[in-house]
């Protein structure tokens, strides 16, 4: 025990005599384990976001689009999606039709980029436009905080009404209630009938920069002939009659689509479920991606600590020799030299994990998403780097230790 | 085996491979040392005092031959034991005084109590009491470069004494000393000797050597010369009378 406190202060002393090699050293670590750490809390930060999201949306709900919403290759199914017809506002209002007696209906579409002015105020380029119908509170998580939705009525007649987010009213209604006001959206004009209640951010997007128009007005005065593509949102009645409700959807999508029995749906079907799913793939790979990268950095950072402990070897053959001729056994010099590496990696652990999870939490506080200390990714980091000492201190320790006394006290 | 003996080598043999040739550096040395002997070794380079001091400090083991230091058997000891022997039989004192540059004089005194298992306030103490005995004690916490070179030389004498060894063994002690210093240095090992200490010096000097109270004469890894060295019990004698 006495010996070990010895070896440990030893490593210690010559870890300070040589600050500058061990601080390098230190650093080459810290950025390998920093990028485990950093993938590992983003990527469990965002999986742990999304389903939170996801689940908001609930679970009876379901999406139906032109292509899947997470693409990953592309290649010859990617342009298959690429030829598929739009789902246009005809389909989805026979769609609705059909549907009417089963479930709750509703199209959305939408861009961003819109300049909101009202009087002499003015929003930035930034604002996100979205069309839909009157069913459209029915099936999403959003709210209404005052005034009103859109009702059958401003649909029918294509009444140029607006619902807006807290984003817009802070830059352009300073000091007014905004409702009954009149907005122009890239200079066309719209009257606000209700404000939406405010949600914070997601992934770093607010989501309260945000105004909701009827669907038309949207595609008659927003849309290019190439976006006139609409998102079916449906929402069945309870969880039990989900899966009929997707398959009377299907049914009738193929009908509208002039499907012929042999062919394929040309349309996706999305829930809440497969969407998560898709996103925790995406996901995988980012996370696959960071380890990677981190373990090559920690490949390189262990080939270049033992080339670090050999010269550091060689330069204190004297050293060693001295050590040996008062006495230390071989087993002395082996654990001193094992364990001096150690504590050098260890300690670069240390600081990879602090700077990892200070990139991530930085990193959450600009995107809105809290970041969550992973205990799994620390503790990796931690076993890693000190697995890292050891493999990478062993063949050096062993070159001191067989240093023949005699040799290493006559070494110059 | 005869009690005060406590260095015995019989028919030592150390061979070299250099390549293709053999170097004979110890051709078949059989040597006794007794208890609080003052010895020294002497020989031009090649002779093989080097090697013979390496194989008595337990740091290489011969080609051949039997070597029983304090009565234990040391050629067949592996690696850990013959560290473990030279921790506690021997103390070393070079003529590069061989001292750890960043460490204290007490750190670099402590050093073989260390490897030794002694626990730390014990070691301090020894330590000290250690560097007292060569006259150090106002230098305990510098640094070897900060010391001349006779004071290292104190520091690394008390480093060989620190863990009261069996033998103590200096290779060529006032090799980088200047005269002056290098008979402090020799003065310092007639009092050890005078305390009990068996000493054996290796070196190359006649006027050093002249302190030791028997001289052997190496030449061609044989011992050519064994003798009392009558010189030195003249100086006493001159001194008692």
């Amino acid at each position: 025990m006495e010996k070990l406190l010895d070896t440990i202060r030893q490593a210690f002393d010559s870890i300070r005599t040589q600050k500058l090699r061990a601080f390098l050293t230190i650093l080459s670590i810290v950025i390998g384990v920093f990028a485990i750490m950093f993938a590992g809390s983003l990527v469990s930060s965002i999986n742990s976001t999304i389903n939170q999201q996801l689940s908001a949306l609930g679970e009876n709900t379901f999406y139906i689009t032109r292509m899947p919403s997470i693409n990953i290759g592309g290649g010859h199914q990617g342009r298959l999606y690429w030829m598929r017809p739009h789902l246009d506002i005809r389909q989805f209002q026979k769609f609705a039709t059909r549907m009417q007696d089963v479930a709750i209906v509703t199209a959305i579409t939408g861009s961003s980029g819109f300049v909101v002015k009202a009087g002499n105020l003015s929003t930035d380029p930034d604002v996100s436009l979205v069309g839909t119908d009157d069913k459209y509170f029915l099936t999403s998580n959003q709210e209404i905080l005052e005034g009103r939705a859109l009702t059958p009525t401003d649909i029918q007649y294509n009444r140029k009404v607006a619902i807006i987010g807290n984003d817009i009213i802070v830059k352009i209604f300073p000091r007014e209630n905004p409702i009954g006001k009149e907005i122009r959206i890239n200079n066309r004009p719209f009257t606000v009938i209700g404000i939406l209640k405010p949600q914070g951010a997601l992934m770093g997007q607010s989501q309260d920069n945000q105004i909701i128009i009827p669907v038309n007005l949207f595609l008659i005065n927003f849309a290019s002939r190439w976006e006139q593509d609409l998102t079916f949102v449906v929402r069945s009645p309870d969880k039990i009659s989900l899966s009929s409700t997707i398959d009377e959807a299907v049914g009738n999508l193929r009908i509208i689509r002039n499907l012929k029995p042999y062919e394929l749906n040309n349309f996706e079907l999305e829930t809440n479920e497969s969407l998560s799913e898709q996103f925790a793939s995406l996901t995988g790979y980012l996370s696959y991606f960071g380890v990677f990268s981190g373990v090559i950095a920690l490949l390189s950072a262990g080939i270049g600590i033992t080339n670090i402990m050999y010269i550091s070897v060689k330069e204190r053959t004297r050293e060693i020799g001295i050590r040996k001729a008062v006495g230390a056994t071989k087993r002395w010099i082996v654990f001193h030299f094992i364990f001096e590496t150690v504590v050098i990696t260890t300690l670069g652990g240390i600081f990879g994990i602090i700077v990892g999870f200070g990139f991530s939490a930085a990193f959450g506080l600009i995107l809105g998403t809290k970041i969550t200390l992973s205990v799994q990714w620390t503790l990796i980091s931690l076993i890693v780097s000190i697995a890292l000492g050891l493999i990478s201190g062993v063949f050096p320790a062993w070159r001191a230790a067989s240093l023949n006394p005699v040799d290493a006290l006559r070494y110059e | 085996m005869d009690e005060s003996l406590i260095i015995k080598l019989d028919n030592i043999i150390k061979r070299y491979e250099m390549g293709e040739n053999q170097v004979l550096a110890l051709d078949d040395i059989s040597l006794e040392i007794k208890k609080n002997e003052y010895v020294a070794i002497m020989g031009p380079s090649g002779s093989g005092k080097t090697t013979l001091m390496s194989i008595i400090g337990c740091l290489d083991t011969p080609s051949s031959g039997t070597y029983y230091l304090d009565g234990e058997n040391v050629e067949v000891m592996d690696d850990n034991e013959l560290a473990d022997v030279r921790n506690r039989k021997i103390g070393f004192v070079f003529q590069t005084f061989n001292l750890l540059p960043r460490e204290n004089c007490i750190k670099n005194v402590e050093l073989p109590l260390i490897y030794a298992g002694v626990k730390a306030d014990q070691r301090e103490e020894l330590a000290i009491q250690a560097l007292k005995n060569v006259g150090l004690e106002d230098r305990m916490f510098h640094k070897p470069p900060e010391l001349s070179g006779g004071q290292r030389q104190r520091v690394a004498v008390a480093r060989a004494l620190v863990n009261n060894p069996s033998i103590i063994l200096a290779d060529e002690p006032t090799g980088n000393l200047d005269t002056k210093t290098g008979d402090e240095i020799m003065k310092l090992f007639h009092k050890l000797w005078q305390s009990g200490h068996t000493i054996i010096l290796v070196t190359h000097e006649e006027d050093i050597a002249l302190n030791a109270k028997r001289i052997i004469r190496l030449r061609d890894g044989k011992i050519i010369d064994d003798y009392v060295n009558t010189h030195q019990i003249l100086i006493e004698d001159q001194k008692n009378i």
